[in-house]
């Protein structure tokens, strides 16, 4: 399954989600998260954040699909982080 | 799927937040941009540059069952971290052992791994010769050979026969290729032409995924068939390679000379021994990528299936045997 996870959290827990984030997907840009995943590990990934989240003020936001040849992916501007296995 | 990261600049990757975080050099060796590789998403790890790194690293790449092998300046295999064995089991590695001390249960498997490379490498020739390439006389001369495979009783005996296999095979290459290359003769530490170093640089991808596969099953990756399990080092991972490599590698050599994917200014040659350019390795690393995720409809199983998975199948088709539950066919390039 590809995701796009995008989240908006108050400024005290934003740090947290991030680095929660950062172990599942690749950052794309603020608050914005892309990649493959289980749906085991999603659920996990979901698990974990509601230890901290608050969720009558913040809010995450998943877009699914199949895989990644499914979702058509437009940049305008600049690419702040080019998703490649080659560094 | 868990992917594969190829770490070619130099750069430090250290633990950060509970996942992997790379800092590129440039040139004056400062620090560049950070970037964060998420560990769930990491299968393992490919260092051709200089990597920095420290202990705590290694523990949280073992934790997380994160391989790194590594490749020196000269782009050969220099050694694995292999992460901590998760996949135990006693028993298949009893049996494993038993089949390497029984001659005549190693020689019968030893067997099934040259016929396995010799059909895939006949496949290969074959399409070729489909193509007007004349290559008859070669894979008549390979048919001889595998038609002596039964009458073989020691495994010397079989390695020999591989290796007229193997030469005859490459002697053809010449036909197969651009006239920029010659082949002449398979040599290896160094590799002495563009050809050879090609091929080495290939092969050593080949082991090292058949490594990786080996490592997610049960099998011991030490003790191996056809190959002589030496010390310190994963000879099952070359019995295994031996079936993929004319369908991983050498389809690839073709295909990046055929397309001048590679061309002959992308090698350096200086003292006797010949390399591949930095953008060249990354070219045919990326082409050996694209190949292992590539799939096929997978005939008994019904469903397609990746070219790094059908590795893994062949593991397992290994673990059956061993188990004595179904006996073991190589595999064979049906299309």
């Amino acid at each position: 399954m590809y995701v796009l996870l995008v989240y908006d959290i108050r400024e005290k827990r934003v740090g947290k989600m991030l680095k929660l984030c950062r172990r599942y997907l690749n950052w794309i840009q603020n608050s914005v998260f892309e990649g493959e995943i289980t749906e085991v590990k999603l659920k996990e990934l979901l698990a974990k954040a509601h230890n901290f989240l608050d969720t009558d003020e913040d809010s995450v936001l998943i877009f699914k699909s199949r895989s990644q040849q499914w979702l058509e992916k437009q940049v305008v501007g600049q690419e702040k982080n080019k998703l490649d296995t080659f560094l | 799927m868990r992917k594969t990261y190829y770490l070619f600049n130099p750069g430090r990757l250290s633990r950060k937040d509970n996942t992997l975080q790379y800092t590129a050099y440039d040139e004056q060796g400062l620090p560049g941009q950070v970037k964060y590789l998420p560990i769930m998403d990491v299968a393992d790890l490919y260092v051709f540059g200089s990597l920095d790194a420290n202990s705590s690293l290694y523990n949280f790449l073992g934790k997380n069952g994160v391989s790194v092998h590594f490749f020196d300046y000269y782009e050969h295999y220099t050694g694995s971290f292999m992460a901590k064995e998760y996949l135990l089991a006693g028993k298949l590695q009893v049996q494993q052992t038993q089949h390497y001390t029984s001659k005549t249960k190693r020689i019968a498997l030893a067997r099934k791994f040259v016929e396995g490379s010799a059909f895939n490498l006949l496949k290969n020739l074959r399409y070729y010769q489909s193509r007007g390439r004349d290559v008859a006389a070669h894979i008549d001369q390979i048919e001889g050979y595998v038609a002596a495979l039964p009458f073989a009783n020691a495994v010397p005996e079989l390695m020999g026969l591989e290796g007229n296999i193997r030469q005859t095979y490459y002697s053809g290459f010449d036909r197969l290729v651009p006239t920029d290359y010659a082949f002449g003769t398979r040599t290896t530490q160094p590799p002495q032409n563009e050809l050879n170093a090609l091929m080495s640089f290939g092969n050593m991808l080949c082991y090292s995924a058949c490594l990786s596969q080996i490592y997610h099953t049960q099998l011991n990756p030490t003790i191996s068939f056809l190959h002589e399990p030496g010390t310190r080092r994963f000879s099952l991972a070359l019995d295994l390679a031996e079936i993929f490599k004319p369908l991983l590698v050498d389809r690839l050599i073709f295909r990046v000379l055929n397309k001048r994917e590679i061309r002959p200014n992308d090698f350096v040659q200086d003292l006797g021994r010949c390399v591949l350019k930095e953008p060249a390795k990354k070219t045919v690393v990326r082409v050996f990528e694209e190949r292992l995720k590539e799939t096929i409809q997978h005939r008994s199983l019904k469903r397609s299936v990746s070219y790094q998975h059908l590795i893994k199948l062949e593991c397992y088709k290994l673990t059956k045997h061993l188990m004595q539950m179904e006996e073991y066919k190589p595999f064979k390039a049906w299309w």
